[in-house]
């Protein structure tokens, strides 16, 4: 509960998580520090989402104790967080989900804003309900958008944008959150290689003194996001090294010697 | 691969057979209604349909307020042996009749106007906590759901002939009647507006840290806004046609000149009725329609 016993941003001792009769996650032991950048990689229902979920308080795990940002919840203690304690840990928590989520009718800045509801100087009930936003979140987000060459697609609806262009307005709203951890899944599935570059750039500058945490799939991506790197089979952890200690046959041997998958290398009959 | 084919091919087999018997048990039911109804004898014509047909219809044709124009100013009821009884001007009358009409549709788009008001606002609550994806505690809403169900099992003529009883004859029946009805297909819509959210796109906004409140007004609200517009235009113009009938019982409106001019085989003055109906019910009909594609 008290940061000076627990410094650390996320700390994960023996968490099971099951859903559904399966077993998504189970990890011993995982503990990421204030301020580091870290990357998961893995094959498809490794449990990277899960874990993810795990972290923003969706997922609730059956077994073990989670520690975010000071905040504990498990089987020990609490079992989860309660309304208003999840939410102040979800106000720090920033998310960027599979998916594209964003509110369909609004127009990209108001999603942007959207994204600075839990702030202090968020902005009272009427003003969301009524779409009349303060001048300074305006530009906040106006701003955010720009970064990301969204500046002309401010004021399109969320449903008329491309993929690519959601994602960066997801991204804009994660600025706008101002968080001190960000869970990035897959934060450029959608995105060309230029715009990717564009993504890291404003995902770190957002992480910039925050813990980052992000789902990653192209390994070119793991040097710009992540000083560190975990591999997840399984729901288990199967490595844990600092980014230049990844080599392709790691990473190869990580894809294809799961279980699910493996008969993708078997021969034909 | 190879065994899901043929299991497959027999599931779509047993599908075709099902729909086959569905049929056939639909003909078995209008069978047994028909030859139960013609065993009974209740399936008459009447004693002279056609000739009544072509005098209803003949009546009908020539509207009653074409009158005001044409009618005889001196119209004389005499008695069998030549008495005058009354004279009366059809002109006179006839405009008079036109006035009545002219308030009975106001009365009947109020009615239509204030029930539906009425129970949108009532069904707004019954909406939200039956809807499956805002999950609202379990006995809340199981009975939101019932009322609703229930207050859509009954008719609005149900409910006016029991308000007529209850407010007394008038509007105020009417105006109940239609919310009473109106406020379980209002619940029902609302909460199928809601439950085809995009729910990531909710989880997304409380993922912020959002309130609740917040998480509602910021991201439910807008998307289900103009759902709940349309929809509510949707029932109005439903429970326009619904309000020229419920005068029938007493409850105000065109109705009770519907039942005026039927009990007294007045067709041509249910022709001027029906035409202003039509009228009524058309260009409203217009009006939300375009209302609701600028929405969409």
């Amino acid at each position: 509960m008290n940061q000076s016993r627990n410094p650390a941003a996320v700390e994960l001792n023996h968490v099971e998580v099951v859903a559904g009769g399966r077993r998504l996650l189970r990890i011993a032991q995982l503990r990421i520090e204030p301020g580091e950048r870290v990357a998961l990689v893995g094959p498809n229902g490794a449990g990277k989402s899960s874990l993810l979920r795990v972290l923003g308080g969706f997922l609730a795990p059956a077994q073990g104790r989670v520690t975010v940002l000071g905040r504990s919840w498990g089987t020990q203690e609490n079992a989860s967080l309660s309304g208003g304690a999840l939410r102040n840990l979800r106000a720090e928590v920033g998310q960027v989900m599979q998916g594209l989520h964003l509110v369909p009718r609004l127009t990209a800045r108001e999603n942007v804003i959207l994204g600075a509801l839990a702030r202090a100087d968020a902005m009272p009930l009427w003003r969301s309900w009524s779409r009349l936003y303060p001048a300074h979140l305006r530009n906040e987000a106006d701003q955010a958008l720009a970064e990301l060459g969204m500046a002309e697609r401010a004021d399109m609806r969320a449903d008329r944008l491309s993929g690519g262009e959601r994602q960066k307005v997801g991204l804009a709203r994660l600025k706008l959150q101002r968080p001190r951890l960000v869970l990035a899944d897959e934060p450029t599935s959608a995105l060309d290689p230029n715009a990717t570059l564009d993504a890291c750039r404003s995902l770190c500058a957002t992480a910039q003194g925050a813990t980052l945490l992000s789902v990653v799939h192209n390994t070119d991506l793991l040097a710009p996001l992540a000083d560190r790197v975990i591999g997840l089979a399984n729901g288990e952890i199967v490595f844990d090294v600092p980014v230049h200690g990844i080599t392709p046959q790691r990473l190869q041997a990580l894809y294809t010697d799961t279980p699910p998958y493996a008969y993708l290398r078997a021969p034909t009959p | 691969m190879t065994s899901l084919a043929p299991a497959s091919k027999g599931a779509a087999q047993r599908g075709r057979l099902g729909f086959a018997a569905l049929v056939l048990l639909y003909g078995v039911v209008v069978v047994v209604c028909l030859a139960s109804l013609l065993a009974a004898g209740d399936l008459s014509w009447g004693r002279n349909p056609w000739d009544n047909l072509v005098k209803s219809v003949g009546e009908f044709a020539r509207p009653s307020f074409v009158d005001i124009w044409f009618g005889p100013e001196r119209l004389e009821y005499r008695s069998s042996d030549g008495t005058l009884l009354r004279v009366e001007n059809r002109r006179e009358v006839e405009a008079q009749f036109l006035w009545a009409l002219g308030r009975a549709t106001w009365t009947t788009f109020q009615i239509a106007t204030l029930g539906s008001l009425l129970a949108a606002l009532l069904a707004l609550p019954l909406g939200l906590a039956s809807a499956r994806n805002l999950k609202a505690p379990r006995w809340l809403a199981r009975s939101a759901n019932s009322v609703l169900d229930v207050s859509r099992a009954i008719h609005t003529l149900v409910f006016g002939l029991v308000l007529v009883g209850i407010v007394g004859l008038g509007p105020m029946a009417g105006i109940l009647a239609i919310a009473l009805h109106s406020m379980g297909t209002y619940g029902k819509l609302y909460a199928e507006s809601i439950e085809t959210l995009d729910m990531g796109a909710v989880d997304a906004v409380r993922a912020t840290g959002a309130s609740g409140s917040q998480v509602f007004f910021s991201a439910v609200w807008p998307s289900v806004l103009p759902q709940f517009v349309s929809n509510h235009l949707y029932v109005w113009e439903f429970n326009i046609r619904d309000s020229t009938i419920l005068g029938l019982i007493g409850a105000g409106g065109l109705g009770l000149l519907i039942s005026e001019a039927v009990s007294l085989f007045q067709w041509s003055r249910l022709a001027s009725i029906l035409l202003v109906v039509i009228a009524l019910v058309t260009l409203f009909d217009t009006v939300s329609r375009r209302i609701r594609q600028a929405l969409a």
